[in-house]
């Protein structure tokens, strides 16, 4: 997690960069914990590696097709983060190293016309929404089966291909009303942030967040105003986009007590506005202070406290520490301390959860292969734990996922952490969980 | 790219497929050092082999052109024995990572050398099992390094090495052949010196290992003592009682600011020492000796004991000394990792004398150590960007090793020779004793192509009669080696 | 031979001769054996160490032998540093004496040694017993081997401490080597604390699977065992447990291994002893090869670290047995008539044989070192 009050690197010089190298002892701590080292087994497919890479480049090795392959491979999942000894920071160091492609690097035409689709898309809820009409009639007409049959997709792009796959079943879409207010006497108000793809794609991921924020004693705040808070762009080295998206985000959320965030790619990208905008004086400071009033869905309620009661929900689940709530933002305790505190619930944990399940924000729509692999390997430690419920606190871990077990021929019911705490808060019979799958 | 290695690079593209080989120089680069980053050599080629079959194949197409290799496992190493030849092919064992049997009737596990150390204890856990060496790199260093390295930790002190855990390995020898070396069967015990070789005498490419039954009970107590001396009075008295601990680490005032830095372990104010003693084993068994070696702690003047209740606890006593290498990093901007071994009755002698050697040069020095054994891991600190620094540095930890070998230790408990030591080499053993030592390595590889340069600061002529050579060694005289 | 034996009487003050024995020379210090070394090989003598002679008869005989190297008179107990339980012997030592005084200072090599050998052959035959399966053999716990070479050089490895990687082990490659190397002047061994109890715990089975069952519940306990032997022969199968420490533990190894066990501070009367009969055979497999083993073998004598003894009169043809054995594990002749013990059949598959050729070609070009008594000929 980015502290807020990291000054920003400017580009294309970036003074801290030398420090940061160094820091590296060369340890390798960092490779069991890397997906791409799981996978592949290759120096310069793990952290230690991109790091000497990026030393490489650093000492005026220019950037090569051979260089951007292994910083693109990388998924940003930051484990390598929670695992190093030394404290390197190699959050830091990829987002500069990202950037700097970005600048410097020409990418290939196909490459870049894959970029710009997914970039002109997934940050913004109206191009989603807009996308799910066409998408829930050719579900309907069954041709998403007939499409995946032919193999029609998988040759002409790897990407749309994984973009199909991914696709959630989607059911009616309700929208939230611009202030939903607190039940039984008001200990907060809180601002809500309802994503792009949590908005257009788990609709009712938002609708619980809100429903437990309420019952929990929060006047929640929704405003209209809000877009996409620029994740997608901070982690691909899109830096100005994700400064614009940023501001706008701001904008939006002054005037509350905490902005709660239920997607933890969005979270932790919310948690870096100070670092991102702190070469702009006119948004450095309010930047630093809405960082610092972010905080994540479960983060937040055990900050608070619980409250309302709880009704028992006899459920097994197997609970996912998505990489951008486990690594960038530390939390971890959280979400399991909430879930096991339902009566009846039973937390089972996942083999290997320091690893990423592959979704990792864009990358298994620019990566696919790749993603494909990570996702059956966690699909396969999920199975093991034979749960019937997947919680995750992501919606692109959720969707990956379930994905990766269908691949394999075993459905399972996902649901966020909100969801369950909502069925728990409401009383809702646990078939109203089981029922779902993505 | 000489034209020998451009051959090697097509044969092992077609062997392994383009995915298999690394040519390009900026990714070659990112092999070129191993955990220990001052020595580093940019390797001819690296090759990403899937199993032993290709390894030998590998191997005698490198011995057929005549090109030296050397093989990686994680590259973890301390000492530099997996730093490759710019001249040769490095090959990477990171890829022979299936774990392709596990017995527990005969507890034993048959992997392939590139798993994970800890993850042969993950495979066995449930079953009641364990893979008993666990140096402090576990998490990350693969079987075959520790078979090369003979790998201890800090448990070592009651379970010993990883000699002592190994039942057999198959081997590509450095001429090709692939060779089964078992300790059970009848003739030399090739395997005991394979094991611990660091790679001069062939390649692991299967390796049983021998599963370590969970210890019924495990009790972890952390004493505070005011001075070193009486951390090490109290592990005289535990060692004279009869008691061997599965592990006793000491951590002197340094070394516990720095891990206070970085972890804040929360160690009791003011102490000059802390000791770390775990017992594992039966329970009662385990109980009778705690009450002992409390007894024993506080005779010798510890101030403050703590005893772990439960796993979470003796986490946290673990954390500080865990941590202690890289918290160093906090409190100096540049160190060196030091590795000597001392009978473990000249403890208190020797690090007076460290301690003489810190203040006279000005240069500190932290010391964390496996008290137990004797095992100093003395941490150097200096600034790197102050002129000259690295030299002194360099110049007090050399001085550390000749204190070991004054008391009758070693130049290195776990760490290795590799690179790095071969200079000291000659300062513990005679030239007739490496002398004599290189014989097993003429025997096992007379052409001198695999990790050529590693332990011996002068390779020996295999063709050469036995005795001591007079006058300038011929290699020497080519220009080929280098006495140091 | 008579140069020889005036060279060898200038370095060296014990120098005999007689008809049955040839040369015999007994240096007093490791420099007088170098000596003695180095004039065999000036006068290619073929050269067989031998330490107290309990284990001469063991293995083919050599095909040559100019001169006996006698260790006995080397026997300094070097250092034994207790704080650091370790211990510096000379060769000839016999083990008893280095055993009495170890147990002075509540200390002992966990060798389960012959009180008669001495420490030079317990280290060339890698002599060990029921302790095997804690504490290992010689090869596990020599932590340091002075030699002198087939040219007279004097050359060590390892050290004084336990801990130590620096260079080749020459200890584990020596443990077990018969003399074929070099001739080993000193040893340092790790030591173990004596322990406060020690319990055996006995049990009878006439059936082989039963005797295994018992066998697989100690050692998947945590008992944490010392040693777990077995004794078959005459139908009935005997299964031992030690269990040592600061506490007693024989009530839980009694309840492993069933009704009718007993415990006693002494061992019972067959604990580490080999089966009689003039054919010895060494067996080693796996601990779940035990009943196959019983099944095999007429008396054997196990340890459950894998390892143990079978034995047959000196005038029956040891071929069926071995084969059956060989088909689990690995049996090696230990001592036999010279038509077993010069046959073909002696140490069966050795699959490391042109490495150890290789090796063997390094320390003793000449071949001059205890030739033809070891594996594959050496």
């Amino acid at each position: 997690m980015t502290a807020p009050d990291e000054p920003a690197a400017p580009a294309p010089a970036v003074p801290e960069l030398p420090k940061l190298l160094d820091d590296c002892v060369h340890c390798g701590f960092c490779l069991p914990t890397c997906p791409t080292y799981v996978l592949w087994g290759e120096e310069m497919d793990s952290p230690r590696g991109r790091i000497h890479l990026m030393r490489q480049h650093a000492e005026g090795a220019p950037l090569g097709e051979a260089m951007v392959g292994h910083f693109d491979a990388c998924l940003g999942c930051m484990a390598c983060v929670t695992a190093c000894p030394s404290g390197v920071r190699y959050d830091r160091l990829i987002e500069i190293t990202r950037a700097e492609v970005e600048r410097e690097h020409d990418r290939p035409l196909r490459e870049r016309a894959i970029r710009a689709a997914v970039f002109a898309l997934f940050p913004y809820p109206r191009r989603l929404r807009a996308l799910r009409g066409p998408l829930r009639l050719y579900q309907r007409a069954g041709l998403d089966r007939l499409v995946r049959r032919s193999g029609l997709l998988e040759r002409l792009s790897p990407s749309l291909a994984a973009m199909e796959r991914l696709a959630p079943a989607l059911g009616p879409a309700p929208r939230l009303p611009a202030r939903v207010a607190a039940r039984g006497g008001r200990r907060a108000t809180v601002g809500m942030l309802t994503g792009c793809v949590q908005r257009e794609f788990f609709p009712g991921v938002n609708a619980a967040t809100a429903r437990v924020l309420a019952l929990e004693g929060c006047d929640v705040v929704i405003p209209p105003s809000q877009g996409c808070c620029g994740a997608l762009s901070l982690h691909s080295g899109r830096e100005d986009e994700a400064r614009r998206f940023a501001r706008r985000t701001i904008a939006a959320f002054e005037g509350v007590d905490a902005i709660v965030v239920n997607a933890a790619g969005c979270g932790s990208s919310m948690k870096e506005y100070g670092a991102l905008l702190a070469d702009e004086p006119a948004w450095a400071e309010r930047a630093a202070a809405l960082a610092g009033r972010t905080r994540d869905f479960a983060e937040y309620l055990a900050e608070l406290g619980p409250r309302a009661e709880r009704r028992p929900l006899p459920v097994s689940i197997a609970y996912h520490d998505a990489c951008h709530l486990a690594h960038a933002q530390g939390v971890r305790a959280q979400p399991r301390a909430l879930l096991t505190a339902v009566p009846g619930l039973e937390l089972r944990e996942i083999a290997d959860p320091d690893v990423c399940c592959g979704s990792a924000g864009t990358y298994n729509l620019l990566r696919p292969e790749a993603a494909g692999e990570l996702g059956d390997r966690k699909a396969a430690n999920v199975r093991a734990t034979a749960a019937e419920l997947l919680v995750a606190a992501n919606p692109g871990c959720s969707m990956q996922i379930a994905t990766a077990l269908r691949r394999r021929g075993a459905d399972i019911a996902v649901a966020h952490t909100a969801e369950v705490l909502d069925a728990s808060l409401r009383g809702l019979d646990p078939r109203t969980l089981l029922a779902r799958t993505t | 790219m000489t034209e020998a290695v451009s051959g090697l690079a097509e044969r092992f593209t077609a062997l392994l497929g383009p995915g298999g080989v690394v040519t390009d120089p900026v990714r070659l680069a990112t092999y070129e050092c191993d955990g220990l980053t001052n020595h580093r050599a940019r390797p001819a080629l690296v090759v990403l082999p899937d199993d032993g079959a290709q390894i030998a194949e590998i191997v005698r197409a490198c011995v057929a052109a005549g090109v030296p290799y050397v093989a990686r496992g994680s590259g973890t190493g301390l000492s530099g024995g997996a730093l490759p030849r710019t001249d040769g092919v490095l090959i990477v064992t990171s890829r022979l990572r299936r774990v392709l049997e596990v017995d527990v009737p005969n507890q034993r596990a048959v992997v392939e050398p590139g798993v994970i150390n800890l993850d042969v204890s993950r495979a066995v856990r449930a079953d009641g099992y364990y893979f008993a060496p666990d140096p402090s790199s576990q998490q990350i260093c693969s079987v075959g390094g520790n078979v090369a390295e003979n790998s201890g930790g800090a448990h070592c002190l009651k379970y010993g090495f990883t000699a002592h855990h190994v039942l057999s390995c198959e081997v590509v020898t450095p001429e090709g052949e692939v060779v089964e070396l078992r300790a059970d069967d009848p003739g030399y015990d090739l395997l005991g010196v394979f094991v611990g070789a660091e790679g001069t005498l062939g390649i692991a490419t299967k390796v049983t290992v021998k599963l370590t039954r969970l210890p019924e009970t495990v009790q972890t107590l952390l004493a505070a003592f005011d001075s070193i001396e009486r951390g090490g009075t109290a592990v005289s008295a535990i060692i004279g009682a009869g008691v061997v601990p599965a592990a006793i680490e000491m951590m002197d005032a340094l070394s516990i600011e720095a891990a206070e830095a970085s972890v804040a372990c929360g160690y009791p104010p003011g102490a000059g020492a802390v000791l770390i003693v775990e017992l594992d084993g039966p329970a009662a068994e385990v109980e009778h000796q705690f009450a002992q070696i409390r007894a024993l702690c506080e005779e010798a003047g510890a101030f403050e004991i703590r005893v772990a209740a439960d796993d979470a606890a003796r986490a946290l006593i673990w954390r500080g000394r865990k941590s202690a290498f890289a918290a160093v990093g906090r409190i100096s901007p540049a160190y060196l990792v030091q590795d000597g071994v001392i009978p473990r009755t000249a403890l208190p002698r020797v690090l007076a004398r460290i301690d003489a050697l810190s203040a006279e040069s000005g240069v500190r020095v932290a010391n964390v150590f496996h008290a137990g054994d004797g095992n100093l891991h003395p941490l150097v600190l200096f600034d790197d960007a102050e002129p000259g620094a690295a030299e002194r540095a360099e110049q007090v930890s050399g001085a550390i090793l000749d204190l070991c070998i004054e008391h009758g230790g070693s130049i290195t408990g776990e760490h290795g020779v590799g690179v790095d030591k071969a200079r000291y080499m000659p300062r513990m053993f005679t030239a007739t004793d490496l002398d004599t030592m290189q014989m097993v390595r003429c025997g096992f590889d007379p052409a001198g192509l695999c990790n050529p340069g590693k332990i011996y600061p002068t390779p020996r002529l295999c063709g050469e009669a036995p005795g001591v050579r007079k006058g300038v060694h011929p290699l020497v005289e080519q220009g080929k080696a280098d006495l140091f | 031979m008579a140069t020889a034996r005036t060279a060898l009487e200038k370095v060296c003050g014990d120098v005999r001769a007689d008809a049955e024995h040839g040369l015999t020379a007994a240096p007093a210090s490791v420099e007088e054996a170098a000596a003695v070394m180095r004039a065999a090989a000036e006068h290619g003598l073929a050269v067989l160490p031998q330490g107290a002679g309990t284990r001469a008869h063991w293995g083919p005989p050599a095909r040559r032998r100019d001169l006996v190297l006698d260790t006995r008179r080397l026997d300094r107990l070097v250092e034994h540093a207790a704080g650091d339980l370790v211990v510096k012997a000379e060769a000839g030592l016999p083990m008893g004496r280095l055993a009495a005084a170890l147990a002075e200072r509540g200390q002992r090599l966990a060798l389960d040694a012959d009180p008669a050998s001495t420490v030079g052959g317990t280290v060339a035959t890698g002599a060990a017993g029921p302790l095997r399966l804690l504490y290992g053999t010689p090869r596990d716990l020599v932590i340091g081997l002075t030699l002198v070479r087939a040219d007279g050089e004097i050359a060590r490895s390892g050290g004084k401490v336990v801990k130590n990687v620096a260079g080749y082990d020459l200890g584990r490659l020596f443990a077990g080597s018969y003399g074929t190397l070099g001739l080993i002047v000193e040893a340092t061994f790790r030591l173990h604390p004596r322990p406060a109890v020690s319990a055996y715990v006995t049990a009878s089975y006439t059936d082989p699977d039963a005797a295994h069952a018992a066998v697989q519940a100690v050692l998947h306990s945590p008992v944490h065992p010392s040693a777990v032997e077995v004794a078959a022969g005459g139908g009935g199968i005997a299964v031992g447990v030690l269990a040592e420490g600061a506490t007693d533990r024989s009530g839980a190894v009694a309840a492993l291994l069933g009704p009718g066990a007993s415990a006693d501070a002494s061992p019972p009367a067959w604990w580490g002893r080999r089966p009689g009969g003039g054919i010895l055979i060494e067996v080693t497999g796996r601990p779940t090869d035990l009943p196959r083993l019983l099944r095999a073998a007429p008396a054997l004598a196990w340890s459950a670290s894998g390892h143990g003894w079978t034995a047959l009169p000196e005038d029956a043809d040891p071929a069926p047995l071995l084969a059956a054995l060989r088909a689990i594990g690995g049996a090696v002749v230990r001592t036999g008539p010279a038509r077993v013990m010069q046959g073909p059949d002696v140490w069966g598959p050795l699959p490391a044989l042109p490495l150890m050729r290789r090796v063997k070609d390094q320390f003793d070009p000449g071949h001059r070192l205890s030739p033809g008594r070891f594996a594959g000929g050496i």
